[in-house]
């Protein structure tokens, strides 16, 4: 008999829960919600929840930080009910949405203002077939790091071929002269660049095999020889911070470690490739706002969503998540701002963005990163032939990009 | 009969909510899987995708050249040293275990069951640069300490696959070990004894009491085991593949390969062929398995 009465007891307790939740509606004075999925450090989204706070009551903003945030919204971004309304994240991965069809311009939301006075090369990052989706914010580039140890900054080289000079002396006793993640392609960035050529061109097509591409890796291949045979991140890091390696090429994020290791770190500009004349050319990864058009559909939520892009488009605002980030600001104002212009490695990221080639957003990147990282591979690490490797290299990148289709 | 079948109907009632729960979480992403398989689902077709019929298995099985055949060769060849390496050195351990002059055997145990309790992430990253490392691992350190030259020792597919088989017997033996040793601790003493009293050598012992004895209660677990190794996936990639710190190996198992060549292009509809293919060869040798037993134990 207990039982029964208990029974019917949890019955009218689910059925008050489940009548409650189902007849729940929204009371008009309550505030909009709007969800800001992100990878960032909890340093640069606490600048971004205290520029936002005016904008309570009426606004809630809520972050959620998600590790896979790119791979989680393949899944679910055109689910209102469980995607984002907007998120922070590199521009590298536009190209993908908008031909998934989930990304809303961010020229709809922006007036042209917010876009007219960036950083000419993150405009170009944010832009996809014509049409810009993302509002930049900051942006890295890799920068050319020495140890003042060993180098002083009048010694640093200015050519290439001074660099493979000084790698050829002093690479020897457990020291290294230079070193970088050698089969990574984004570290493989500046050389294949520098040297003209390209990963993967505007329209889709890989150019692995073209003549610039053998180029770059005949040359770069000189350096490697140098380098450690494993040159993983925490390879890389460890040999610089323990004064092992005297120069190397490396993000922004890698200089807090290096400076808490005691190392007096100089920063200088690229060298110049003497074959071509034209410096190591890194990528340039630019994080900014992009906009769901899940996130749209609502008046309401659209509304609040232009009010939170008019606040992150000030220039206070970016430089804060600038420094926050320790990347330079979008935003070509801010450099006439003096914490801005007196600090050394955001200055030095501004001036390699004149030469930074911005990486590509085309959908197809996504299939290049992987095949460009084999090759390397197979040609630094292997010691394959480099021509045969990039022509087998180039197929597999146009059977996989096939493949997409 | 009537009776019987009102049973049977009430028992189908009872089981309905946990039938409905399995229905919901195994069969229902089996049936969608094999759906999107006959699609062209990919970036462009994302939320459009069309029917192409068996377009995706025709690629994934007969163009040769697309690495998979290779791929699941080097799978089964994985799969079989790794199974045979574990069963003799798992049985060795045991039996070691089990002899009656070791002294502190729980504290042995005990010590033999960690790689088990650390996550298999860590280990692998703890082996791979702790111990594999050509610039701080400690192999390499011990060579250099000697005279030697140091080795990358992931560098060649060979090497490298020996690396992993070495990885994967670390993380996987514990388990092995401790289901042989529990069968072993079930065998009657009394059939030793009495093969002791009819001139029985130890390995006549082995093979004619403890293998027939064993069988029975390690058959789930090797199968269970079979099919982990066959699908393993983290030691190979994290070791040789992972973006960023390759190593040189070539080496794929068909859940990188179905990785690298599937999941990377977006092509869901690929890579959900890839899926079904590696599901209905291990529901074949499943059912292989559970015929092999029955008809063991029917004779």
């Amino acid at each position: 008999m207990k039982r029964k009465h208990l029974t019917i007891v949890l019955f009218l307790v689910l059925a008050t829960i489940l009548s409650l939740s189902c007849s729940k509606q929204k009371d008009e004075n309550s505030p909009i919600t709007i969800t800001i999925w992100h990878d960032k450090e909890d340093v640069v989204v606490d600048v971004i929840k205290q520029a936002l706070e005016p904008l309570s009551p009426d606004i809630v903003v809520n972050f959620e930080r998600k590790a896979s945030l790119a791979e989680t919204l393949k899944l679910v971004g055109n689910n209102p009910q469980t995607a984002p309304d907007m998120y922070l994240y590199a521009h590298d991965k536009i190209g993908v949405y908008v031909e998934m069809g989930i990304l809303e311009p961010i020229t709809n939301l922006v007036n042209s203002e917010s876009i007219e006075t960036l950083v000419p090369m993150t405009k170009t990052a944010a832009t996809y077939k014509g049409k810009i989706y993302q509002l930049p914010i900051y942006f890295e580039t890799l920068l050319f790091l020495y140890n003042k140890k060993y180098m002083k900054p009048e010694e640093v080289p200015s050519t290439t071929d001074e660099l493979l000079t000084y790698v050829q002396n002093k690479t020897k006793y457990g020291h290294f002269g230079y070193i970088e993640q050698h089969s990574t392609p984004y570290y493989f960035g500046p050389w294949i660049n520098g040297f003209g050529g390209k990963v993967i061109d505007e329209e889709g097509n890989p150019c692995l095999d073209s003549k610039e591409t053998l180029q770059a890796l005949a040359y770069h291949l000189k350096f490697v020889k140098y380098m450690p045979d494993e040159t993983e991140y925490a390879t890389v890091n460890t040999l610089f911070s323990e004064g092992k390696a005297h120069t190397t090429i490396g993000g922004p994020w890698l200089i807090p470690t290096i400076k808490k290791a005691g190392i007096d770190v100089g920063i200088a500009n690229m060298p110049i490739i003497n074959q071509t004349g034209k410096p190591l050319t890194p990528y340039l990864g630019v994080q900014g706002f992009q906009v769901l058009k899940t996130g749209v559909q609502n008046p309401e939520k659209k509304e609040a969503i232009i009010k939170i892009l008019q606040i992150l488009s000030s220039e206070e605002v970016e430089i804060k998540l600038a420094l926050a980030s320790g990347c330079a600001p979008a935003r070509e104002g801010c450099y006439s701002y003096d914490s801005i212009k007196n600090d050394e490695i955001v200055m030095a990221m501004r001036n390699t963005a004149e030469n930074a080639v911005p990486m590509p957003n085309i959908p197809e990147m996504d299939v290049m990163w992987t095949v460009t990282g084999n090759l390397l591979t197979a040609v630094n690490m292997s010691g394959k032939d480099i021509e045969t490797s990039a022509k087998q290299a180039q197929e597999k990148a146009l059977s996989l990009i096939e493949n997409m289709k | 009969m009537k009776l019987k079948k009102n049973d049977s109907f009430k028992c189908y009632l009872i089981s309905s909510p946990s039938l409905a729960l399995i229905a919901l979480i195994v069969v229902f992403p089996i049936i969608y899987t094999f759906y999107i398989s006959l699609t062209n689902m990919n970036t462009y077709h994302w939320f459009n995708p069309e029917i192409i019929g068996f377009k995706n298995y025709k690629q994934a099985l007969f163009v040769m050249d697309s690495g998979f055949l290779k791929a699941i060769f080097i799978t089964i060849v994985w799969t079989a040293v790794n199974m045979v390496f574990q069963m003799v050195i798992a049985f060795s351990i045991a039996s070691l275990l089990n002899s009656p002059l070791l002294k502190y055997r729980r504290l042995y145990k005990t010590i033999l069951m960690f790689p088990w309790a650390m996550p298999g992430y860590v280990s692998i990253l703890l082996w791979k640069t702790g111990m594999f490392n050509s610039q701080f691992g400690l192999l390499n350190q011990w060579l250099t300490k000697l005279g030697f030259s140091s080795i990358r020792w992931l560098a060649s597919d060979l090497s490298a696959f020996i690396c992993c088989t070495v990885v994967n017997l670390w993380l996987a033996l514990p388990f092995m070990i401790m289901i042989i040793d529990g069968g072993l601790q079930s065998i009657d003493r009394s059939f030793y004894e009495s093969a002791t009293m009819d001139g029985a050598s130890t390995f006549c012992k082995a093979v004619k009491i403890t293998i027939p004895c064993l069988k029975p209660i390690i058959g789930p677990a090797v199968i269970i085991t079979l099919f982990t190794t066959f699908k393993q996936f983290d030691i190979i990639y994290l070791m040789t593949r992972q973006p960023g710190s390759q190593t040189g190996s070539t080496i794929q198992t068909i859940i990188t390969y179905a990785y690298e060549n599937a999941f990377i292009s977006n092509n869901y509809g690929y890579s959900s062929s890839i899926s079904i293919i590696i599901f209905i060869m291990l529901m074949v040798f499943a059912r292989f398995s559970l015929f092999t037993n029955k008809k063991e134990e029917a004779l």
